[in-house]
C-alpha cells in the first residue's frame, strides 16, 4: 500500500500522520498558527515525495443535495461547472459527486454539492505541501469520509446522527439510509459541564434543520450514535437516552477495534479517528481545484509509468521464464530421444554383424542395380528412327538422302547445320521444347531427275511426307525446306530467262518426330 | 502538456521503453532458444524413428543384401557405379571399331556433369553423372552404325546412352567397293552412379 501524508485541518490545530502499509504512524498536532506551520514544514520535509491528503473540520463548510436533468460526457461537466459558479463563486474549494438518480420519472441525476467557504484555512498548509515537493492529492470535508465509519459501525438504522465531540465544537453528520445527506460543526461549549445540555440541543437543532429540509420529520425515529474517543461521554449518553433518543455510544476501545487503530494515536487527537478513514478509503469528493492537484496528477501518471514498466518487466520475465523452462524441458527431452537413439544404433551395428559383406548399404545395393536395369531397359536407339526413314524411301524411288540426323532429347532436332549439331549438348531440364524427351530427326535429300519441274519435285516431296505421316511410328513431320518455297510469307525473286533444265536436282529437308513409346 | 511535466515524466517515460525492449528483447531470445531446441529435439525423434524403422526392418536388409550385393559387385567392375572409367571407354572404342571393321574413330569427351535426367529416375541416395563424348568416323552405310554401338555396348565397358547422330553422304565416293560413303557425327552420354552416405555398410 503507497505511503501517504495524511493531515486534518480545523479552526484550532492540525492534525498529521504517515501512512504505512496500512497503518498510521508518526502522528503529530500542530496548532493553528505560523509557529504551527513552521513545525508543519520539518514534519512535512521528511515526508520523502509521498502525496498529502487533507481533510478540513470546519465550520465555513457547505452541502447541498441538488437534482439535475439527467446527462452525460462534457453536457454533464458544463452543467455541474455551471451550479458550482453559481453556489461557491468565490471559493476555489467546491466539488460535485453523483450520489443517484431520482425515482421520479425522468430519473434525474442527484448531486450532492459540497464547499470549503474560508480557503484562507487550507493555503498556509498546503504552500507548506508544495514548499516541500509534496503532491496534493486532494482536500476533503471531514464528514465525507466518515462514511466509512457508518459501515464500520454497521448501523442499520435508516436515520443515523453521528455525533462527535470535536476540540472546536460538536459535529453532527447525518446519514439516510447509510447515505451521506448533511453534517454541521456547532462552536458549542464543550467543557464538561455544559457538554451534556450543548449536545442535546444541537441534536434538537440539527433534527429541526433536518425537517426544514424535508430530510427527516421529527416524528421518524433517528439514531444517535455518539463517538467518543476520550470515554469521557458515558454521562453524555445517558443524557441523550433520557430524552427519548435511541443512543449508541462507541468508546475509544471500540473505535480502536473497529478501525484497527492504536488507541493510543486517539487519545492523542479525535482527528486520528478521520486520518484513519481517510488513509484507508479516499474519498471522491475532492474540493481541491486542477492547479493544487496538478503535481499529484504527474505524480499518479509517474507511478503508472512505474506500474507499467514492472508490470512489462514482470510479464518479461515470467514469459522468458516460460520459455526458458520450457526449453530445458525439451533439452532433457532431446537427451533422452539421443540415448534411445543410440541404443537402438547400437542393437542395429549388432545385427549387421550378422549381415553379408557389402560394399555400401542395402538400399544403395538395391538402388544402384535398380537404376542401372532400368537405364539399360529405358535406352532409345536409334532403329526405329531408321527403319520408318527407310520404308518411306521405298516408296519414294526418286528421292535420295543427302543427311540424316536423329536424336533422343527434350525438344525437336534443330534444322540448322545438321553436322555441326551433333555436338550440341542436351538441353537442360526446362528447356523450351517440352519436358520430356523424344525422338525426332531431320531429313536432307534430293529429288532426281528435277529438270526444273518444280511442281514435279514439290508434289514428290510431299508424298514422301505423307508416307511418313502415315507410319504409325511418326507423330509429327514437318516440311522445312522445298526447291522453290512459294509461301507468302517470304519474298521470291528469280528470273525467267533461267534454262530450267541446268538445275538437275532439287533439295528438301524434313524434320521427323516419333511418337513416345508406350 | 507542459514542458514541466514532460520534464518530469522523462525519467519513468525512459524506465518504460528500457522494460520494454529489455522484456521484448529477453521474450524473443528466449523464444529462439526455445525454437532451436525445439528443431533439436524434432530432427533427433526422426533420427530415432529412422533407426526403429532400420532396426526393425534389419532382417529384410540382410535379404536385400543377399539378392543384390553379386550384381552390384559387377556394375562396379562395369565402371557404372564408382569413378569413371575413361581407360576402359577408349579400349572399348578401340575394339568396337576393330570388330566392324571401321575406319577409325575420332573421340572427344567432355568434362563429367550430373545427369540431367536423373531425377526422373528417382536415384534416391544414387548420385548419377554422365560425361558426354563426340565421336567423329566413316562408315559405308547406316547399318555399320548400329553395328557399331552393339559392339560398343558389347565391350561393357560401362552403361551410355546414344544420343544424337548425324550420318551425311560423303562427296568424294568414288567407284572403291570398301570406300566410306557416311560419315557419322555421335554423341552419347556415358553414365555412371555413385553412392552416397553409406550408412549401415559392413565392407
Amino acid at each position: 500500500m503507497a505511503n501517504k501524508l495524511l493531515l486534518c485541518i480545523s479552526a484550532n490545530q492540525a492534525t498529521a500522520a504517515r501512512w504505512r502499509s496500512g497503518r498510521l504512524t508518526d502522528c503529530a498536532v500542530f496548532d493553528n498558527s505560523e509557529a504551527g506551520v513552521a513545525e508543519f514544514r520539518d514534519y512535512a520535509a521528511t515526508s520523502g515525495n509521498a502525496p498529502a491528503f487533507v481533510i478540513v473540520d470546519a465550520v465555513e463548510e457547505d452541502y447541498r443535495i441538488e437534482t439535475l436533468p439527467h446527462a452525460t460526457g462534457s453536457d454533464r461537466a458544463q452543467m455541474i461547472d455551471r451550479k458550482l459558479r453559481q453556489y461557491y463563486r468565490g471559493s476555489p474549494y467546491s466539488a460535485a459527486s453523483l450520489i443517484g438518480r431520482d425515482s421520479s420519472k425522468r430519473r434525474d441525476d442527484r448531486f450532492l454539492f459540497s464547499a470549503l467557504t474560508n480557503a484562507e484555512m487550507v493555503d498556509p498548509w498546503l504552500a507548506v505541501l508544495t514548499e516541500c515537493g509534496l503532491p496534493v492529492g486532494g482536500v476533503y470535508l471531514l464528514p465525507m469520509v466518515t462514511a466509512g465509519l457508518v459501515e464500520a459501525l454497521g448501523e442499520k438504522a435508516s436515520n443515523l446522527l453521528l455525533v462527535a465531540v470535536q476540540p472546536v465544537g460538536i459535529r453532527l453528520t447525518f446519514f439516510r439510509a447509510n447515505a451521506f445527506r448533511l453534517s454541521r460543526l456547532s462552536r458549542s461549549d464543550t467543557d464538561t459541564s455544559a457538554r451534556d445540555k450543548a449536545v442535546i440541543d444541537e441534536i434538537s437543532n440539527t433534527r429541526l434543520y433536518l425537517h426544514a429540509l424535508r430530510a427527516a420529520t421529527l416524528d421518524e425515529p433517528v439514531s444517535v450514535v455518539l463517538l467518543d474517543h476520550a470515554d469521557e461521554l458515558g454521562e453524555t449518553t445517558r443524557a441523550i437516552r433520557e430524552a427519548n433518543l435511541q443512543c449508541t455510544h462507541v468508546g475509544r476501545a471500540a473505535l480502536a477495534s473497529l478501525l484497527k487503530i492504536d488507541p493510543e494515536l486517539l487519545a492523542l487527537s479525535p482527528s486520528v479517528l478521520y486520518l484513519q478513514l481517510l488513509g484507508a478509503r479516499v474519498p471522491s469528493n475532492n474540493l481541491a481545484p486542477v492547479r493544487v492537484t496538478a503535481g499529484y496528477q504527474r505524480y499518479q501518471t509517474r507511478r503508472q509509468l512505474f506500474i507499467a514498466s514492472a508490470a512489462v518487466a514482470v510479464i518479461g520475465i515470467a514469459w522468458s521464464g516460460y520459455n526458458l523452462g520450457d526449453r530445458y524441458a525439451l533439452q532433457n527431452r532431446t537427451e533422452d530421444v539421443t540415448r534411445q537413439t543410440a541404443r537402438v544404433n547400437a542393437d542395429y551395428q549388432q545385427a549387421t554383424l550378422q549381415f553379408p559383406s557389402a560394399p555400401t548399404s542395402a538400399e544403395n545395393l538395391r538402388k544402384a542395380t535398380e537404376l542401372a536395369d532400368r537405364l539399360r531397359t529405358t535406352e532409345v536407339r536409334p532403329q526405329g528412327f531408321l527403319e520408318v526413314v527407310m520404308r518411306a524411301l521405298e516408296s519414294s524411288p526418286d528421292i535420295t538422302l543427302t543427311e540424316l540426323g536423329w536424336q533422343y532429347r527434350k525438344g525437336e532436332f534443330e534444322t540448322g547445320t545438321v553436322a555441326a549439331g551433333a555436338a550440341n549438348p542436351a538441353p537442360a531440364s526446362g528447356a523450351p521444347g517440352g519436358d520430356l524427351r523424344k525422338q525426332s530427326g531431320l531429313i536432307t535429300g534430293q529429288v532426281q531427275d528435277f529438270r526444273g519441274d518444280f511442281r514435279k519435285a514439290i508434289a514428290s516431296i510431299n508424298m514422301l511426307a505423307e508416307h511418313l505421316r502415315k507410319d504409325p511410328a511418326v507423330e509429327d513431320v514437318r516440311v522445312v525446306q522445298l526447291p522453290l518455297d512459294v509461301s507468302p510469307k517470304i519474298a521470291l525473286t528469280g528470273s525467267t530467262t533461267d534454262v530450267p533444265s541446268q538445275a538437275n536436282t532439287a533439295e528438301f529437308k524434313l524434320v521427323i518426330v516419333l511418337k513416345q513409346p508406350t | 502538456m507542459t514542458g514541466a511535466e514532460l520534464k518530469a515524466l522523462r525519467g519513468p517515460l525512459l524506465v518504460l521503453v528500457l522494460v520494454l525492449a529489455a522484456a521484448g528483447a529477453a521474450i524473443y531470445y528466449s523464444n529462439v532458444l526455445r525454437g532451436q531446441s525445439q528443431t533439436v529435439l524434432v530432427q533427433q525423434q526422426n533420427q530415432l524413428r529412422e533407426a526403429r524403422t532400420r532396426m526393425q526392418r534389419s532382417g529384410d536388409e540382410k535379404a536385400i543384401i543377399v539378392q543384390y550385393v553379386d550384381k552390384y559387385r559387377q556394375l562396379e567392375n562395369s565402371g557404372f557405379i564408382g569413378d569413371e572409367q575413361r581407360i576402359n571407354w577408349l579400349a572399348a572404342l578401340r575394339n568396337a571399331n576393330e570388330r566392324t571393321d571401321l575406319f577409325g574413330i575420332n573421340y572427344e569427351i567432355a568434362i563429367q556433369q550430373p545427369y540431367p535426367y536423373a531425377a526422373d529416375l528417382n536415384p534416391g541416395q544414387i548420385s548419377l553423372k554422365q560425361s558426354l563424348m563426340k565421336l567423329d568416323f566413316r562408315i559405308l552405310h547406316e547399318g555399320d552404325l548400329l553395328r557399331f554401338f552393339d559392339a560398343l555396348r558389347a565391350q561393357n565397358s560401362g552403361l551410355f546412352h546414344l544420343e544424337r547422330c548425324v550420318m551425311r553422304r560423303t562427296e568424294d565416293g568414288g567407284p572403291l567397293r570398301y570406300q566410306p560413303n557416311l560419315t557419322a557425327v555421335c554423341q552419347l552420354a556415358w553414365i555412371t552412379a555413385t553412392p552416397e552416405a553409406p550408412s549401415g555398410a559392413r565392407p
